[in-house]
């Protein structure tokens, strides 16, 4: 009986839903390409080869901006300057790994600047630009969309002055690793993305920050009252995910080990608040789901799996995708859960028979 | 009497997830006829209404509307079957007529298009009947709650409703609107018209209804004739408990010579309160009297660091402080529960647990967390001592009455075992049991050595706990009393007329 109100418990959560949603995808998947789930090993690589994989390791960049998104979110807010850190992070790393058209014009395995500098410098400058969007809204009191409104125009302008709005290529090897290496037969985005998820799992759940976020997301004005420095609390969040941004931004220009001021995290920061939306976290703000967002990131990656085995033109796959993500978030309304619930509770009722 | 009644509600029962909210209740309404419903806040009142109203469907029990059994299904099918509510807020669009709101959704047609000229005279006509000469052709927002409210009403009766439900009507209106209020109710009463009345004011009870039917706790305690019961019966029904044991509160006497905690010389923000002084000794519980508005709430503020003080000092214990934002007066072990418990108090979609550990966890910081276990012990711990009626610690405190959410919000202070506690108006809206029940806590506190700033309207409450009173009037300190031999007259006096009057010594 116990198991049957739970049921009915579940059917309430988005997350199953979000769960529900992407087997759902991969079924279709598998009847248009039966051997899509086929995984198989390369040994001249060392790593596996397979669409799930695949699906995975391309949805890094999204998961760990996801992984920022959803505090903000929590917090109530929305932060629209993560695609445009991305273009400034890969920016600054090309800009130290290839300094000088001039004197380096052929490319080859080399770095002008010392290879901590190329990772670390990204990283840092992303992190102030998370700390002015903190300050802003935490300061000044903006609207969080507003603010990060600011960074998303020119962050890519910044992205082409560092550059002199030209766009470099590297050979420098141990860069290559991030994005296109491996560990452990898995690809690098992948281990990096579950390094992040599991530390920022660990320091929201393990610590009180999340709950401090859920409680300044909720009720800013209480949670003051109470005690919490509330501005501290949307510092570190904008902070975080700038420097997530970064490390997102890393990986993207490893992949394409060139810097892409017009392209680079395009469009990022709408799938990173669709994650966390898939995922279940609402944009009011308040509870929230790291796991969720996972999930969601993986579920967005796996439409666009979805679009590419259909094969259908280019022109038409936006469309396509926004009509699977319309299945998904109605599956998820309100509506529908309640109906579910509902459904599974007087089943549990009926399953008990007379006896109470 | 005969029986002519309208509405017969036999044996209603309402189950919510873990709690009987309405236990086998009888409920009946005359034609022609006022009749409160009363009890604590979670008696079930509401959620009897809400049956009434379809918002709530029942799990048995009947209902039975002029001699035929109904269902309910929702607020729309309530009122087509005759039954109107008229809420404590105003469910109307402020940016409409008083006309448009009247008839929105029903507007008399001609040729096709809407009858303008019918609807202002009728609704002209209709607001007349309730004694209200008003141009029907100005925005709601125009004129006062005491207005709208009326015009809810007049909606609500122009519906060809039979019975009406006002449920709180009154918490918002001044003594004159209030009286007009009760004028129309009587009106509607004589064209044979069933009310159903919910309110908080006793006196309001008496004044207005025939016969009143008490819940307690999902139960139906009774319904009497107005003339059969007197108040204090009424409130011993209502709280299941004695008045004596209720109101057998007496202040904690303070040692003369302990110790000041806090003393606060000349804080002031220009143009909001100016010049407070005030020095609160040990264990002593200090009551803020005056107005709305008189600057109580901005001194409590300026005290906690929630506003910045601009001038004067404040001193803890002998030692000067500086106490910029909550988090350096909870670090100086000062305690505060806001006014407004929902706008500044509760963290609404968080559990009682959480809420109840917060503050404790602030003064942690956030990476030193409390231990499950420790929340846990926490908050079984409060909701034992308070007697937060909750079936566990993982409840929403949003979902919480209003005394409960209190009593959580009261924890959450307790738990930091505070040396100052500034209480703003704990005693706002919750009913009379858990009024009682704050006020017992409070004095505990002071017991323990607790120093208690307390900040009320109800100035019987302040006079029966404090110490000493500090009276406030247009965001100044008129004046500072003893507690033992004040009277509400002597402080209605010094708020009426300033220092000068009534045996107040200006400090």
């Amino acid at each position: 009986m116990k198991q049957r109100l739970n049921l009915s418990v579940l059917m309430r959560s988005k997350v199953t839903w979000a769960v529900v949603a992407e087997v759902l995808i991969l079924i279709v998947c598998l009847i248009v390409r039966p051997d899509f789930f086929s995984i198989s090993y390369q040994p001249s690589t060392g790593m596996l080869y397979g669409n799930l994989i695949d699906i995975v390791n391309r949805s890094s960049e999204i998961t760990i901006i996801a992984m920022g998104m959803t505090l903000v979110i929590a917090l109530g807010g929305t932060d629209l300057s993560v695609g445009a850190l991305v273009a400034v992070a890969g920016a600054i790393a090309l800009k130290f790994l290839r300094w000088d058209v001039t004197v380096y014009n052929t490319p080859g395995d080399y770095t002008v600047y010392p290879f901590f500098l190329v990772l670390v410098v990204p990283l840092l400058v992303c992190i102030v630009m998370g700390l002015f969007n903190g300050f802003l809204i935490a300061r000044w009191d903006m609207q969080p969309i507003i603010a990060t409104l600011i960074l998303m125009v020119c962050g890519r302008g910044i992205a082409q002055i560092l550059t002199n709005g030209k766009q470099f290529t590297t050979g420098y090897s141990p860069f290559r690793v991030i994005g296109q290496g491996s560990f452990l037969f898995l690809p690098m985005p992948i281990i990096i993305t579950a390094v992040v998820v599991i530390l920022v799992s660990l320091f929201v759940r393990k610590t009180a920050f999340g709950t401090f976020v859920e409680s300044v997301g909720i009720n800013r004005k209480a949670s003051r009252l109470s005690g919490i420095n509330a501005q501290l609390i949307i510092f570190i969040v904008f902070a975080l995910t700038g420097f997530l941004s970064g490390i997102s931004g890393l990986i993207y220009s490893s992949r394409i080990m060139s810097n892409d001021s017009n392209n680079a995290g395009l469009n990022f920061e709408m799938d990173a608040i669709l994650a966390v939306v898939i995922g279940g976290t609402s944009m009011t703000g308040g509870k929230f789901s790291l796991l969720g967002t996972v999930l969601g990131s993986i579920i967005i990656r796996t439409i666009v799996t979805l679009v590419y085995y259909f094969g259908i033109a280019s022109e038409a796959t936006m469309a396509f995708k926004a009509v699977i993500i319309a299945v998904v978030i109605v599956l998820q309304s309100e509506p529908v859960r309640n109906y579910f619930s509902k459904r599974a509770a007087s089943r549990a009722k009926l399953a008990n028979g007379g006896v109470k | 009497m005969p029986d002519n009644n309208i509405l017969e509600m036999r044996q209603i029962e309402i189950q919510f997830p873990g709690v009987k909210a309405l236990d086998k209740v009888d409920f009946s309404l005359r034609a022609g006829e006022i009749h409160s419903l009363l009890g604590e806040n979670g008696a079930g009142k509401s959620t009897l209404i809400k049956c009434l109203t379809g918002v709530h469907h029942k799990d048995g029990g009947t209902i039975i509307l002029n001699g035929r059994e109904i269902q309910p299904q929702s607020p729309q099918n309530a009122i087509e079957l005759g039954i109107s509510t008229v809420y404590q807020e105003v469910n109307l669009c402020p940016n409409l007529t008083v006309a448009e709101n009247i008839f929105v959704g029903r507007q008399p047609m001609k040729f096709g298009q809407i009858d303008w000229r019918t609807i202002n005279s009728r609704a002209r006509e209709l607001m007349r009947r309730f004694h209200l000469d008003i141009d029907v052709s100005r925005p709601l927002s125009y004129y006062s709650t005491a207005v709208q409210q009326m015009v809810s009403i007049a909606r609500a009766v122009d519906i060809q409703a039979k019975i009406l439900i006002l449920d709180e009507p009154t918490s918002s209106l001044d003594d004159n609107e209030v009286k007009l209020l009760f004028q129309v109710m009587r009106d509607l009463r004589a064209e044979g018209m069933g009310i159903i009345f919910i309110t908080h004011f006793l006196d309001q009870v008496y004044a207005v209804s025939d016969r009143l039917t008490i819940l307690r706790n999902g139960h139906l305690v009774g319904t009497y004739n107005i003339e059969d019961i007197s108040k204090v019966e009424l409130v011993t029904q209502m709280v299941g408990k004695d008045m004596d044991t209720i109101f057998n509160l007496k202040r904690v006497d303070v040692d003369k010579d302990a110790p000041y905690v806090l003393t606060a010389s000349h804080i002031g923000i220009p143009g909001q309160v100016e010049d407070i002084s005030i020095n609160l000794r040990k264990g002593e519980l200090m009551g803020f009297a005056g107005l709305l508005g008189s600057g109580r709430t901005e001194t409590a503020e300026m005290l906690f660091g929630a506003t910045k003080t601009a001038n004067g000092e404040i001193e803890l214990n002998g030692k000067k402080t500086e106490i910029r934002k909550p988090y350096d007066a909870l670090m100086h072990g000062m305690a505060f529960c806001p006014e407004d418990r929902k706008v500044d108090g509760i963290i609404g979609d968080l559990s009682i647990r959480e809420n109840i550990a917060l503050a404790v966890q602030a003064r942690r910081g956030f990476m030193h967390p409390l231990s499950r276990k420790e929340q846990n012990d926490l908050a079984d711990k409060y909701i034992k001592a308070l007697g937060i009626a909750t079936p566990d610690a993982e409840k929403k405190i949003g979902e919480l009455s209003g005394g409960n959410q209190q009593k959580v919000i009261l924890a959450r202070w307790m738990a930091t075992d505070p040396n100052v506690l500034i209480l703003d108006e704990p005693t706002r809206g919750i009913d009379i049991g858990a009024k009682a029940e704050i006020q017992r806590l409070m004095l505990e506190m002071c017991e323990k050595g607790v120093s208690v700033i307390f900040i009320s309207s109800e100035l019987d409450e302040i006079i029966r706990c404090s110490n000493r009173i500090v009276v406030m009037r247009d965001r100044e300190k008129v004046a500072e009393t003893d507690g033992a031999n004040c009277t509400q007259e002597k402080i209605l006096a010094i708020i009426a007329e300033g220092a000068q009057g009534a045996g107040g010594t200006k400090s």
